[in-house]
């Protein structure tokens, strides 16, 4: 028999709700409450996530992201800046201990690469791994990922990209040399993709989900259980996302 | 003074220093690390920075001070490494 796992599909969240849900899993998880974790997720309003030791300030155009409605967040894990909008952000929440998660960080980004992979494959959208962080379609940039450990438990989580707006990207982040935005902006455009990209038609987010959860049991041979956040879990995240992610001083920290 | 540096770490991330630099003395007051690299533990690149003040502005001596605190906290660095850090950091130098 497969070992079961649970699966959140926890839709639409504030940055601040869905950074918050997915601390308070790895520390109910690392309590050994709740089983290992996938989750299921997407942002609104549309939001920055910026890597923990990112400079918000240095990463973020804080006026355009307030005149467009867009929230920033400050994620525990490293990484760089990411817009989120039209995309399904996956997280997985496991213990270290656990045999089927390497040991070594980077062999586990490529395993838990692995399960995106397998899911895309599923939509018929064929990637690779590009180590340190990203997954590839055709020489492009379709999923970014990051990942962080504490209390003995891993916490990955990472984007798969439905589709992209690099130009509204870059009207929120803020780029080195304003001189050569133009030509930054041409090329991620050339380094960037979509599953609409590469299929060449819209893609809902119920399709990926669909994809994605199969692409992790495989990968992971295991069976996910749809299942809820518990009332612990609801509770610490209410309490993170309060104390922590919605305030200035975790987000303007670096 | 206010110094700072971006330095794309070779096969690896996007660096940047900024330092408070005591020119007369070659000594660093204070320092932030950041940039897109990841650490484990994340904590730890608090750690770094409260270790390198008063560091002398030294390419041997950086280098010595950051591999011994890597060593000694057990810090995990993926797209950044102790040279990378060292050349970021003489790179804020006037």
């Amino acid at each position: 028999m497969k070992e079961q796992w649970r699966l959140l599909q926890t839709g639409s969240g504030t940055a601040f709700t869905n950074m918050a849900v997915d601390q308070a899993v790895l520390v109910v998880n690392s309590q050994g409450k709740v089983p290992p974790t996938v989750r299921f997720y997407g942002w609104a309003p549309p939001a920055i996530s910026i890597g923990y030791f990112q400079s918000l300030v240095d990463e973020v155009d804080i006026g355009a992201c307030e005149r467009l409605g867009v929230n920033y967040v400050r994620r525990i894990t490293g990484g760089g800046a990411v817009f989120h909008e039209n995309e399904l952000t996956y997280s997985i929440v496991v213990p270290e201990s656990h045999p089927e998660v390497p040991k070594n960080i980077l062999k586990s980004y490529a395993r838990i690469c692995g399960a995106v992979m397998k899911g895309l494959r599923q939509l018929g959208v064929e990637s690779e791994y590009a180590p340190i962080n990203d997954i590839i379609s055709n020489g492009q940039k379709i999923s970014g990922n990051a990942q962080t450990r504490k209390v003995e438990t891993v916490l990955q989580h990472g984007t798969v990209l439905m589709d992209v707006d690099v130009d509204k990207m870059f009207s929120l982040l803020k780029v080195p040399n304003e001189k050569i935005k133009d030509k930054l902006i041409a090329d991620v455009k050339q380094r960037v993709t979509s599953i609409r990209n590469i299929l060449g038609k819209e893609i809902r987010f119920k399709e990926v989900a669909e994809a994605m959860k199969m692409g992790f049991e495989r990968e992971f041979r295991i069976e996910l259980i749809e299942g809820k956040l518990s009332k612990e879990e609801m509770a610490l995240a209410k309490k993170f996302e309060k104390e922590c992610f919605s305030i200035k001083d975790w987000n303007y920290r670096r | 003074m206010r110094f700072q540096s971006t330095y794309k770490v070779p096969q690896g991330k996007l660096l940047k220093i900024s330092i408070e630099f005591d020119e007369k003395n070659n000594v660093i007051r204070d320092i932030r690390i950041t940039g897109d690299f990841f650490a484990y533990p994340e904590e730890a690149i608090e750690l770094m920075e409260k270790k390198l003040r008063n560091t002398v502005m030294e390419k041997e001596r950086l280098q010595e001070t950051i591999s011994s605190i890597i060593t000694q906290y057990h810090i995990q660095f993926i797209g950044l490494n102790a040279e990378g850090l060292t050349q970021g950091i003489l790179m804020c130098k006037p």
